[in-house]
């Protein structure tokens, strides 16, 4: 079973994957990160990316706010929040693989993955 | 008509096998012989013939087998087998994209399991076509890319066990050690995933064993097999432990259940109603992120003791208890697929 590895992006001139052991995934978007690298923002456990995109979308809530658990929440989601939870009794599924900012994220990750190498991938 | 199955679960941990384990069983129950080809690293250790019966055979690949050696071993299997019915779960290329060339060719129908994976992979391994050459793409309790596909059937999500082969409260309890008469709430930890992760579990249920003391009872779970290598960990964790499999029949005496975000794990715990928070660990094509509810999501270890304590400390509430399992149906809808070649 090989360790599972950070594919935060690290350095300046030459954008490459960490590397390091990574034990968690990003809550917004499942990429596997480091301890290093994981941001804590707002009660969640972000990437890089994640907690800027809700740097962005917050910026103008009130921190009151905090003390609703919902409020955590209200911008959950990866492919729209709809992928949260159980859907088999739903109809259409396309919201949840639309091309958005967060497939361009799994893009430039995508020759670090080792995907149809590893024997072990679950 | 009985059929001849093979099961396709090739795949790191827990959950193709437990999946594919689900639907083995439906299966076989109704006449079909099935034989299940898996490489997990927990496969040695799991008295699955218990558990499937002894119409299932399965085939228990090594793990260290790499690509070049799965795809031979999957390619004498389906010669040798000559199957009329082949299952695949989740990747419809198989796992290092062996199946592609050998699928055209092969006369058995082809049915896909087909859960959540990553979209990367989906583009990058172009697997719109990939699933095309399946006859059914069943998806089993959540949402996937392909679930729109003009042959993609939804079922509830698939469970290993019947409703009546959940022990009962008082039995579950009693074989996580807990006394009869000990009414405090019990708290257990999932160990499944890697060997690091079900050693961590073993940390998790510690960190909470010291944070609720007496107040609640704290069971560290882990699959036979996985319990070989116990040199090191911390007495707490050690009078904890519980060697169990699976344990899906135990959970209806858990009263907070922390683990992961994998398929199984999930779906047993909603399915039973079960209390349940879980951290998201990365993997290579599941997504656990994506899989959990933000009331069961916990973005950090801390996190996640301290919401685990916090639900074991109140009186932890049982969700509505809406045992349901798509496998039946699925046996059904494979069986009129194989009917209609
Ligand atoms: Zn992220
Ligand atoms: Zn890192």
């Amino acid at each position: 079973m090989s360790a599972f590895v950070c594919q935060e992006n690290v350095g300046f001139l030459f954008s490459h994957a960490c590397g390091g052991d990574a034990a968690l995934a990003c809550m917004r978007c499942a990429k596997p990160l480091c301890a290093a690298h994981l941001r804590s923002v707002g009660g969640e456990s972000l990437c890089a990316q994640c907690a800027r995109e809700h740097g962005d979308s917050t910026e103008e809530q009130h921190a009151a706010d905090e003390d609703d658990p919902s409020y955590y929440y209200n911008d959950y989601g990866y492919y729209g929040a709809a992928s949260a939870g159980s859907s088999w009794g739903r109809g259409s599924s396309h919201d949840t693989n639309d091309f958005t900012e967060a497939d361009g994220e799994s893009l430039r990750r995508e020759d670090d993955a080792s995907f149809e190498e590893d024997m072990g991938g679950s | 008509m009985v059929g001849r199955w093979l099961i396709y679960a090739l795949g790191g941990g827990m959950g193709h096998l437990t999946r594919a384990s689900a639907l083995a069983r439906a299966a076989s129950q109704r006449g079909h012989g099935v034989v299940l080809l898996i490489n997990t690293p927990f496969a040695p250790g799991l008295p699955l013939e218990d558990v499937l019966g002894s119409r299932v055979e399965v085939l228990r690949l090594s793990p260290a087998l790499g690509r070049e050696g799965v795809g031979q071993v999957v390619a004498r299997c389906l010669k040798d087998l000559r199957p009329d019915l082949f299952v695949v779960d989740t990747f419809p290329r198989g796992l290092g994209g062996e199946l592609v060339p050998l699928l055209p060719k092969m006369r058995a129908r082809k049915v896909l399991v087909h859960r959540d994976v990553n979209p990367a992979y989906v583009k990058k391994f172009g697997l719109a076509r990939a699933v095309d050459a399946f006859d059914l793409l069943l998806v089993p309790g959540e949402d996937a890319p392909f679930a729109s596909h003009p042959r993609a059937v939804r079922t509830a999500p698939w469970l290993l066990l019947r409703a009546g082969e959940l022990l009962s409260r008082e039995a579950a309890r009693a074989r996580l050690n807990v006394r009869p008469g000990d009414a405090r709430p019990l708290v257990a930890v999932m160990g499944c995933g890697t060997s690091e992760e079900v050693a961590e579990a073993g940390d998790i249920a510690a960190r909470l064993e010291a944070a609720l003391g007496s107040r609640a009872r704290v069971r560290w779970l882990m699959p036979p097999g996985a319990d070989a290598d116990s040199a090191g960990l911390p007495e707490a964790s050690l009078a904890s432990r519980a060697v169990v499999w699976p344990a899906l029949a135990v959970l209806p005496g858990v009263d907070v259940l922390v683990g992961a975000g994998g398929y199984n794990t999930v779906q047993e715990a909603r399915a039973t109603g079960t209390p349940f928070v879980a951290l998201a660990r990365p993997r290579l094509y599941d997504r656990q992120a994506v899989r959990l509810r933000p009331e069961e999501l916990a973005g950090s270890v801390e996190a996640l003791v301290a919401r685990a304590a916090q639900l074991a400390s109140g009186r932890p509430v049982r969700g509505p208890c809406l045992y349901l399992s798509g496998t039946e149906d699925a046996v059904t809808l494979i069986e009129r697929t194989v009917l209609s070649a």
